[in-house]
């Protein structure tokens, strides 16, 4: 049956990636109108995804098959609540692009400005498209995308050390594709079919194999290692920190959560099948409190803002892998409205940072001391974000971390809340430096001193994420009263 | 009886937007000083308008928002919630009016007066809380809030302060955060509006857990030994944030959710049976007298101060840890009892130093010539915390011993009158110094004074009229609450209502 959301779907995916083929045809002459058409690729992107997301808050789940095939033989994209639920991360995008205008200025020479652009919305075409994409090999293929496209970003300041840090991120990168490949082959092997849905349903007629159990396992740690869950997480500090800020925002908001959604689909591929995911549980459990306590301890001895802002990506990671292992319903939710919470704070916090490092030249905290008399507003935005990625109230962290730790204890794990709640205290260690160097410490730097508040098309983005960050802590019953279907439908399908 | 009223989210919102504009405008001395007021003042004359209701049983509630079910952000005007409201509103207007006189010529107020107004609103919101998770939201803002006014100063000694303070209250906060879950997910629900939430069959070790992780929670801020350590430390503050931790917010809002816990995550009958209840009255105790002691040994002004709150406080623990109705009546009034006289010593112990320099309690000789008027105030307060009749304390005490009694539970008259002796022990030695002692030929005595000895005024009577009203007021306050049941706007017929309904235990005799 075709309805406007199944013949609007393809498009999701094919609007960025036609953008980002174009783009460089466009700003042949002028680099500067990359950035607009960009920006313009991104705002359509975003409106067809709300208008997806109003389409199954009315009609329930709904899938669009790829030139006529229909499943489970043609290519599938199907768009359910999960996916639904990373869509925002596309609106992210629509602020990242504005703030990249004038950060590009003296950041890239104008030259990379268009292959610069193209790169960002391929990123987010293989986002959106790793997300609805109802195959198996189209998961691959899109993961690819993803990656691809991202090493590139971070090789983009062309520095010697960037090249490094995309290098490191590249091997771990490719381990990790590997894996995704072996597992896909495995499974076709075994059931003879790619589709999602269908995978799963003659693996539960079938019986239960060690060879199923490897394919679920290699996806498993193929996954956490795209979602750097400590101590698969090497690769991530430098190559976030490296990165043009705008980049590193995108790496660290988003395109983790690949890695967090294919995890979400390994658990609907093996639901059903009669496979135990207790082991898998528990060593998430595990990895997620180790995570949060060492991405914490880590952070404390940096320097540089933009290292920091990457370790506590490391702990957030860890709260969302926590709160998947528990597997009770409370946490789930948590975990998976943290998906998009965390990217928010995240994106809030690294662009805030770049228009900080933007303006004073500096980017470590000795040299930043007092930079908030001279940015008060960004400055504020940069402790909304703090405020909210501990979880403390009332913001967006804090709703996720709740509901993650009260699933700890539904789930009879009370030692796990207790690691979540203190290990989180243990990230504000560091913030609290960075508050105290923003706003209670004389500069140091004469920069510093005569530094001004960033240009508006940089710090409007920050300021209306940092007051999101706000609203979506005092409104967190909206993602939550979204998601919790999926959830119960995916606990369902588990067995619980 | 509950009725839906839009009020109880009125009181809080207000003043948050008010503190809005005292960001955006404040760099206008006159519309800083003009939103100041309008939160503080806003806040009182809508929590006073709800007075006659809760006086005649009505209970006003408003819900915000929904997350899942039982878990809510929503705001309830008890009887005890509005006891605390009032004494905080009321002290906040006098507070803000010292704050103005106090801080004049200070640097930084746009961030100040900004924060001071955000505490306003995030104490009446934990006045109002309907469950622990709304309590906890306000409970970590207030957290937040008060963390750039403690290191206002900006001083390496300031900054240390203030880790250390966030350390305590965020530890603190984790716990009360645990308790809650915890509680949600023994009982189902969050609410405080009932006496006690757990079942009759709940294991006794769980309800254990959670009653130790609330009472850490918020005994942190309540300065409970021994977890007080913050609070001498986190007197580099101004002094008018001083006032603010001891008297108005801070401890008030850890004594105030030790209570809830008591009376509403429990309720007092629950309590009786799973006897959870006396080894925190005896930390109570035990507080009450240790911080007695130690203040005798400060010499700073505000350190003693300080540890005079940290056995105070414990009152008001001891008093809902009883478990009876008296016992439950003073621990209510030592809330406004402690509030107006230890505010008045702060007010004193500011205008002090900002006139002479005087830091330190050896520095006091002959200064009741000097500054008479504040003086005869601090004497009223000292004698309050004594606990002479005819003033604040005394009642409290009254109270207390008889809920004691009621409770059997003699040792605790004899650990009170003990705490009176300390009390003397420490107070009079600085009314004798100040009333009949010569004062020093001039020196530099104000080698420590911080917004001290430059900015004095050696030959102005007092001290300037922001400063002294305030002071004298207080005062007043502290006698009226010791010779009347029916004080303006805080009569002693809240509290019985609270001990009443908010507790749910029997009426007590007033």
């Amino acid at each position: 049956m075709t309805t406007l959301g199944s013949t609007l779907l393809p498009w999701l995916v094919a609007l960025p990636l036609v953008g980002a083929a174009l783009v460089p045809i466009v700003a042949r002459h002028d680099a500067r109108r990359a950035g607009g058409l960009t920006f313009a690729v991104a705002l359509a992107t975003t409106a067809l995804a709300s208008i997806l997301v109003a389409q199954l808050a009315s009609q329930g789940p709904f899938s669009a098959d790829l030139g006529g095939w229909t499943a489970p033989y043609g290519i599938e994209l199907r768009f359910d609540r999960f996916a639904a639920w990373t869509m925002p991360l596309a609106a992210l995008f629509a602020f990242v692009i504005p703030f990249s205008w004038r950060y590009l200025d003296g950041t890239l020479p104008r030259e990379r400005w268009a292959p610069f652009y193209a790169l960002l919305l391929l990123n987010l075409g293989g986002l959106l498209g790793f997300s609805v994409t109802g195959d198996l090999f189209n998961l691959f293929v899109t993961m690819e995308v993803v990656s691809l496209s991202s090493y590139a970003l971070v090789a983009v300041a062309g520095r010697g050390v960037a090249a490094w840090a995309a290098l490191k991120y590249l091997l771990l990168g490719a381990v990790s594709s590997l894996l995704v490949l072996f597992a896909v082959g495995l499974l076709f092997a075994l059931t003879g079919s790619l589709n999602l849905a269908d995978v799963s349903a003659r693996l539960a007629a079938a019986e239960p194999s060690g060879a199923a159990l490897l394919a679920l396992a290699s996806l498993a740690v193929a996954f956490l290692v795209k979602a750097a869950v400590f101590p698969l997480h090497v690769w991530l500090p430098d190559a976030h920190a490296i990165a043009p800020s705008p980049v590193s925002a995108v790496l660290s908001g988003l395109v983790v959560k690949v890695g967090i959604v294919g995890l979400l689909r390994v658990l609907q591929l093996a639901a059903g099948t009669g496979i135990a995911l207790e082991p898998l549980n528990a060593v998430l459990m595990v990895l997620g409190a180790t995570a949060i306590v060492m991405g914490a301890f880590l952070a404390i001895f940096q320097d540089d803002i933009k290292l920091m802002l990457a370790y506590s990506t490391i702990s957030n990671i860890g709260y969302i892998v926590l709160g998947i292992g528990l597997a009770s319903p409370f946490a789930l939710i948590g975990a998976f409205v943290h998906v998009f919470n965390h990217a928010l704070i995240k994106v809030t916090l690294f662009l805030a940072a770049g228009a900080i490092i933007h303006q004073t030249g500096y980017r470590t905290l000795s040299d930043l001391h007092g930079v908030a008399r001279r940015m008060p507003q960004t400055a504020a935005a940069m402790a909304i974000g703090a405020v909210s990625i501990v979880g403390l109230p009332p913001t967006a962290g804090f709703v996720c971390k709740w509901y993650i730790a009260l699933g700890a204890f539904e789930a009879d794990q009370g030692g796990y809340g207790f690691a979540l709640v203190f290990g989180a205290l243990f990230i504000f260690v560091y913030y609290v430096r960075m508050l105290d160097a923003f706003f209670f410490r004389a500069p140091v730097r004469p920069e510093v001193a005569a530094a001004v508040e960033a240009p508006w098309s940089m710090r409007a983005p920050v300021l209306v994420l940092a007051a999101a960050c706000l609203v979506l802590g005092v409104l967190g019953g909206i993602p939550i009263g979204f998601v919790e279907p999926a959830v119960v439908d995916l606990l369902a399908a588990l067995g619980r | 009886m509950d009725v839906v009223d839009p009020r109880p989210v009125l009181a809080p919102l207000l003043s948050f937007a008010c503190a809005a504009l005292v960001f955006a405008v404040g760099e206008s001395v006159f519309w800083r000083r003009f939103w100041t007021f309008l939160a503080a003042g806003a806040k009182l004359l809508v929590v006073l308008s709800m007075l006659p209701g809760t006086l005649a049983g009505t209970v006003y509630v408003s819900h915000v928002v929904t997350f899942t079910p039982g878990v809510s952000i929503a705001l309830r005007a008890d009887a005890y919630g509005m006891f605390f409201a009032l004494v905080s509103s009321t002290l906040w207007v006098l507070t803000t009016v010292y704050a103005i006189g106090y801080m004049r010529g200070d640097k930084d107020r746009v961030r100040f007066f900004g924060f001071f107004a955000l505490c306003v609103s995030t104490t009446v919101g934990i006045a109002f809380a309907e469950n622990l998770l709304t309590f906890f939201l306000f409970y970590e803002t207030l957290t937040i809030c008060t963390y750039p006014l403690v290191v206002h100063a900006e001083t390496p000694q300031a900054l240390r302060a203030g880790r250390i303070y966030l350390t305590y209250t965020l530890l603190g906060g984790g716990f009360a955060l645990i308790g809650s879950v915890m509680t949600l997910d023994l009982a189902g629900t969050l609410t405080l509006s009932q006496h006690g939430v757990f079942a009759a069959d709940t294991p006794t070790l769980a309800l254990a857990a959670v009653f130790v992780a609330l009472v850490l929670g918020f005994g942190v801020k309540a300065a409970i030994m021994p977890l007080h350590g913050w609070l001498p430390i986190a007197m580099v503050a101004p002094t008018p944030v001083s006032a603010l931790l001891h008297a108005v917010a801070v401890v008030k809002v850890g004594a105030f959710g030790v209570t809830r816990v008591i009376y509403n995550v429990f309720g007092a009958e629950q309590l009786q049976t799973l006897g959870f209840a006396p080894p925190l009255a005896l930390l109570a105790g035990f507080t009450i007298l240790a911080g007695s002691v130690l203040a005798i040994r400060q010499d700073h002004l505000k350190r003693r101060l300080a540890y005079s709150t940290i056995s105070q406080l414990s009152y008001i623990l001891l008093g809902a840890a009883l478990l009876t109705p008296l016992g439950a009546l003073a621990a209510i009034m030592h809330v406004a009892n402690q509030a107006f006289a230890k505010i008045t010593m702060f007010f004193v112990v500011g205008a002090i130093a900002k006139e002479t320099g005087k830091t330190h309690v050896s520095e006091l000789a002959g200064i009741a010539t000097r500054m008479p008027w504040s003086m005869a105030a601090f004497t009223v307060a000292a004698l309050s915390f004594v606990g002479l009749p005819l003033f604040a304390g005394f009642t409290t005490k009254w109270y207390l011993a008889l809920g004691a009694l009621q409770a059997d539970a003699w040792w605790f008259v004899v650990v009170m009158l003990a705490s009176s002796f300390l009390n003397a022990a420490y107070w009079f030695p600085i009314l004798h110094l100040a009333y009949f002692r010569a004062p020093e030929a001039p020196t530099d005595g104000a080698n420590d004074a911080r917004g001290g000895a430059g900015a004095g005024h050696p030959h102005r009577w007092e001290t300037s009229k922001t400063l002294l009203v305030p002071i004298v007021i207080c005062a007043a306050y502290v006698v009226l609450l010791g010779v009347t049941a029916e004080v303006p706007g805080m009569p002693t017929s809240v509290a019985v209502v609270a001990v009443e309904r908010s507790f749910g235990l029997e009426a007590p005799l007033p």
